[in-house]
Parts: structure tokens; C-alpha cells; sequence
């Protein structure tokens, strides 16, 4: 279902299909749609240009969650700020019914939107991400917009704990406590990898949480592949919340196939057919 | 028996910006402003629409890609901080919301050039035009005058287009007797004869010295150019061309990027020679004509320029 809200200036905001209960039956569909996003990017990793696979598995249950938050049709903006996951979004935005198309067998190619890093030619993204922070003021921003218009909805951003090391994340931080945005809610993927290695080697990020609350903002800290446990701290509508929110959600790189599970060497994958069909096989 | 009263003096550029944004927001509800900790104490906007006014604190990134969310969800973000901060600093950013994004969000950057003087290179920013025309999509403008400011802030408003507007710092100019309310491409200060030898002026203390330039060789023909985005300095080409074949164009800024280097290459058929900032960082105060006099941009050096009588 499509609902219209009306913006903060008469300017109509799309919002995607409704779904008004969080009935177990819904987290069971919503755990399908997991393994079925898990599938795709096999799929996209097996493409020839391969894909950022071990991101993009670790934050696809945020993601779902997140869009099945969205979902409600309140004016919730999700945006991906560690957009080298796109594989991860593009997944996830399909099985969550915002993208109709099928993202994987044109992924990375000519005439396609569904680049190595998102933009706002993919339906259902609104913000190009990829420069790792610029995701997370664009959705407090967005917070900014619907509190300025005494509407609802959350601005939600996920990032990557590497994602962390960029400045523009800890100054919007700042701003975002400052500004009082009780509907930003920041979701940290920390599957403790970047690009060249493990988070604790190259910049460690100890006691996070107290970081963020230091700067202001409630803190949660929950199992990141907990479907159950994600939709309880994003389900909330905040609209008393002077607060911001960060979410602190533990996963694992490479989540959902053993082979890669963890390892520091998921981060960009390419794989051939066979490879991919056995990787599939294994998604539970 | 009647009391002559002298006119009030002209506003200074971001004077100028805040008083007509903050006219403009009155009859737009979309309007919103946002500073960076430099709108200074008393800004016009903060007191008639408090509501929509944030001074987001040191933070010119997050106030670009902030503005970013607010126009993607329908507002019209005005955002303002110092040249070297917005165009430098944020320079990632821009690209993004102002260009690839396409954003509506205007930003004015006071301050640019050496306006900031005594204060040093840090506060300089000679380098604006040339990050800011490298972003396809934006419409850059360098309004001379009060006038010319409002314009073209009414005309950011008004279009919903990412714009850029580079401003001085304190100083007022009297402005360019104009035609309409618009800002034009071209503003002919004086047409000349045809084939005369044509000043082009940019920005603020451009525009000064071409018209210090013009009042010792009053033969010159003198174009002032309001918008130096790629798409108008095209159209603003042609209407040069149109009457003239040699051009002297004075810019505070580096000669790399500038609008010089780009007419030379939009007008391949005739002279033109620059008169800017060339390559020097200033190691001394002084005030702004002196810091310009320490990168050699003075009226002695457009004069030089210039072709014999």
C-alpha cells in the first residue's frame, strides 16, 4: 500500500507499502525476507563486478527492519549511510517490496541504477551515500524536516562502526543533541571490519556506547541479525523524545554463510555461479 | 523650507542576504536558514521566524548535508558561512547535495576572495570559483551591490535550484544602475563603441576596479557579470562577443578556474586577458585593498592591462 503524507510544506512525501502490525507472523515474514535478500547478494557477488558481500550480509537485518519501520507510512526515512552495503540495500529494498525489480542480474551494469554505491536514481533512496558519513547528517536532516513540520516520522541512518572514524559523523552528533532531534535515531552496524582490516586494529572504538551518550543520545545496544530486537527499539514513534537515539547492533560480517562468516576477507567478494549456488543452499 | 537627507548607505552583501531572506520568508513558509556559528548576533532572520532559523554551531559539513534532508523532505534550505568553510571545508558536500543530488539549497559565502584582510589566510578564499563552477548544476553568482544581492537571492527562492553566492565582508557598494528586478548574466555598465576594448568585471571588488578603471579610460566598454556558472558565462559569451573582441576581466580569485580562463575558452576568437589574484598567499594585515595590493590586483595592474588609447 502507498500513502500520501502531506509535508512539511504541502510537498507530498511517498512513503512505502503499509504494514500495521508487528504480529509474530510478521517477524516471521520478515526473517524470510532476510534469507531471501541473503540470496541476492550471493547472487550480486557472483555478478562480474562482485560486491561489497561481507557489509552487506552484516546489515541486512537492520535494513529490513528498518524498511519494515518505514513501512508503517509515517514519514520514516532510512538511509543507508555506509553505502558500500548497496548490494545489501538494493536486496533489501526488493524483498521489502520498495524496489519491484530485481536488482542482481543487472547489478553493476550499463542503463541500471543499481551501482556499487547508491544513489537517488534507485527507486525507494532518496540520498547518495558511499563517502562514508555524509548518510548520517542527510537523515538528521530529514529529522529536522518532519520535527520543523510538527510531523512524524523518524530519520534513520545506518552506518558502519568503521563509518565511525569520519568526523561528519561526531559533528552531526553534536548537532543532533544540540538541535534536540529526538526522532534521529543512528544505527551502528559494528561488525568490527573495514576495508583494510579489523576495527580494533586500525582504530578502536571502546566503550561506544558511552560515547554516544556522552554526546546526549539514549543508547541501545542489541543483537544486529535480531530481527525481533531491532523492530523493539525502532518500532517506538519518539515523537516526546528530545533525545536522539544511537543503536549499538553487534553482527557479524559475512552473516548467513559460514564460509565468510567473521572473516576480516568478506569485505568485497567476487565469486563464480557454482560458488554462489553452494552459498545459497546454505542460507537458513 | 525642506531638510536634504543623504541616502542611506548601500548594504553590504550578506547584509543584503539576510535582510531579503528574511522578507522572503515571511510570504514563503518553506524558507528555513541556517548558520554555522557566523550569522553573527542579531541576525534579522532569527528575530522575525525563530522558528526556522538554526544556528547549527561549528559544523559546515553537517549543515550542508542537513540542508540536504531538509530540501529532499520540501524546504528551501538558505545556508551561510564564510567562503573558505563553505567552498573548501565542505567541498564533498557540495558536490553531493548541490550537484549530484541537485538539491535546492543555496548557499552564501560571505567573506570570499581576501574580504577577510588582517584575519589572515585562513579566512581567505580564492579558490571558490573554481570548486563551485566544477559542480555541473549549480548556478554560481558574484553580485556587485545591494541590489544585485537581493536579486539574486529572490532568484535562488524563487527556482529551487542549488545556487552559490559569493559575497564580501562588511564593505557596501553603490550599485550598477539596472533595468528590472533580475540579475542579468551581463550588466553593461557602458556599451562603447563596437570593437571598443571591453572591462569584464566580477564580484564585488572586481566591479570596483573596473569602474576605477573606466573613469581614467572612459573609451572602455564595461560588462559586469552577474552569474559565472558555466551555463551562463556560455550565454554571457555570446552576448560579449556580440559588440566585442578584446576583454580585460578583473576577478578576486586565482586565474585557475576563474572566469578569465574560462572565457578565453568560450571565446576562442578573441583576446582576453585576466587581471586576478594570480598565485600569492598575502603574509601581511592590512585592509582589503591592501591585502589585494599584496596579490598585485590593484588599479595599477588593470591599467597595465589594458591596450594602449
Amino acid at each position: 500500500m502507498t500513502a500520501l503524507l502531506d509535508g512539511p510544506t504541502g510537498h507530498p512525501v511517498t512513503t512505502d507499502h503499509a504494514v500495521t502490525t508487528d504480529h509474530p507472523v510478521i517477524s516471521a515474514d520478515l526473517a524470510e525476507r532476510a534469507r531471501q535478500a541473503r540470496r541476492l547478494v550471493i547472487d550480486m557477488a557472483a555478478s562480474p563486478r562482485g560486491c561489497h558481500l561481507g557489509g552487506s550480509l552484516s546489515v541486512l537485518d537492520i535494513l529490513i527492519a528498518a524498511l519494515h519501520r518505514a513501512a508503517r507510512g509515517d514519514g520514516t526515512e532510512v538511509v543507508l549511510s555506509k553505502g558500500h552495503a548497496a548490494a545489501g540495500l538494493y536486496a533489501a529494498l526488493h524483498v521489502s517490496g520498495v524496489l519491484a525489480q530485481n536488482p542482481a542480474p543487472v547489478y553493476g551494469q550499463l542503463g541500471h541504477p543499481f551501482t556499487g554505491h547508491p544513489g537517488p536514481k534507485v527507486p525507494g533512496v532518496r540520498f547518495p551515500t558511499g563517502s562514508l558519513g555524509h548518510g548520517v547528517p542527510y537523515a538528521a536532516g530529514w529529522a529536522l524536516a518532519r520535527r520543523l513540520g510538527r510531523l512524524p516520522g523518524l530519520g534513520i541512518a545506518v552506518a558502519g562502526d568503521g563509518e565511525l572514524q569520519e568526523g561528519l559523523v561526531w559533528e552531526t552528533c553534536q548537532v543532533a543533541a544540540a538541535q534536540e532531534l529526538g526522532n534521529f535515531v543512528l544505527v551502528v552496524d559494528r561488525n568490527g571490519g573495514q576495508n583494510d582490516g579489523l576495527v580494533r586494529d586500525i582504530s578502536p572504538l571502546p566503550n561506544l556506547a558511552a560515547r554516544f551518550a556522552a554526546f546526549g543520545f539514549e543508547t541501545r545496544e542489541v543483537d544486529g541479525h535480531d530481527l525481533a530486537a531491532l523492530g523493539a527499539v525502532l518500532e517506538p514513534d519518539r515523537a516526546g523524545a528530545r533525545r536522539p537515539l544511537a543503536v549499538i547492533a553487534d553482527t557479524v560480517k559475512g552473516k548467513g554463510v559460514p564460509a565468510v562468516e567473521g572473516k576480516a576477507g568478506s569485505h568485497y567478494v567476487t565469486i563464480d555461479a557454482a560458488r554462489a549456488a553452494k552459498w545459497k543452499r546454505m542460507i537458513r | 523650507m525642506t531638510t536634504a537627507t543623504a541616502p542611506a548607505p548601500p548594504l553590504s552583501g550578506r547584509d543584503a542576504y539576510r535582510d531579503e531572506l528574511t522578507r522572503l520568508a515571511a510570504e514563503d513558509p518553506a524558507i528555513v536558514c541556517l548558520e554555522a556559528d557566523l550569522g553573527g548576533k542579531g541576525h534579522p532572520f532569527q528575530a522575525a521566524h525563530p522558528d526556522r532559523f538554526f544556528n547549527l554551531g561549528i559544523a559546515e559539513g553537517a549543515m550542508i548535508d542537513m540542508a540536504a534532508g531538509l530540501a529532499v523532505a520540501g524546504y528551501k534550505p538558505f545556508v551561510s558561512t564564510f567562503a573558505p568553510f563553505a567552498a573548501l571545508r565542505a567541498a564533498e558536500s557540495l558536490k553531493l547535495t548541490l550537484g549530484y543530488l541537485a538539491a535546492g539549497v543555496t548557499v552564501v559565502a560571505p567573506y570570499a576572495g581576501v574580504s577577510g584582510a588582517w584575519f589572515g589566510t585562513t579566512h581567505h578564499c580564492l579558490e571558490d570559483l573554481a570548486v563551485l563552477r566544477s559542480i555541473p548544476g549549480v548556478a554560481v553568482a558574484a553580485p556587485y551591490g545591494e541590489q544585485e544581492t537581493r536579486a539574486v537571492v529572490r532568484a535562488a527562492a524563487a527556482s529551487g535550484q542549488p545556487h552559490y553566492i559569493r559575497t564580501g565582508r562588511n564593505a557596501g557598494y553603490r550599485s550598477l544602475p539596472t533595468e528590472g528586478t533580475e540579475l542579468p548574466p551581463v550588466t553593461w555598465e557602458f556599451h562603447g563603441e563596437p570593437g571598443a576594448s571591453c572591462l569584464v568585471s566580477v564580484g564585488e571588488e572586481g566591479t570596483r576596479l573596473a569602474l576605477e578603471a573606466r573613469a581614467l579610460r572612459p573609451e572602455l566598454a564595461h560588462a559586469h557579470l552577474g552569474y559565472l556558472d558555466h551555463v551562463h558565462l556560455a550565454a554571457s559569451a555570446a552576448e560579449l562577443a556580440a559588440g566585442h573582441r578584446r576583454f580585460t576581466v578583473i576577478e578576486e580569485h586565482r586565474q585557475e578556474g576563474g572566469a578569465a580562463e574560462a572565457l578565453a575558452l568560450l571565446l576562442p576568437g578573441c583576446e582576453v586577458v585576466g587581471v586576478n589574484a594570480g598565485h600569492g598567499w598575502p603574509t601581511q594585515g592590512g585592509d582589503h585593498h591592501e591585502v589585494l595590493g599584496q596579490l598585485g590586483l590593484d588599479l595599477p595592474a588593470v591599467l597595465a592591462a589594458l591596450p594602449p588609447r
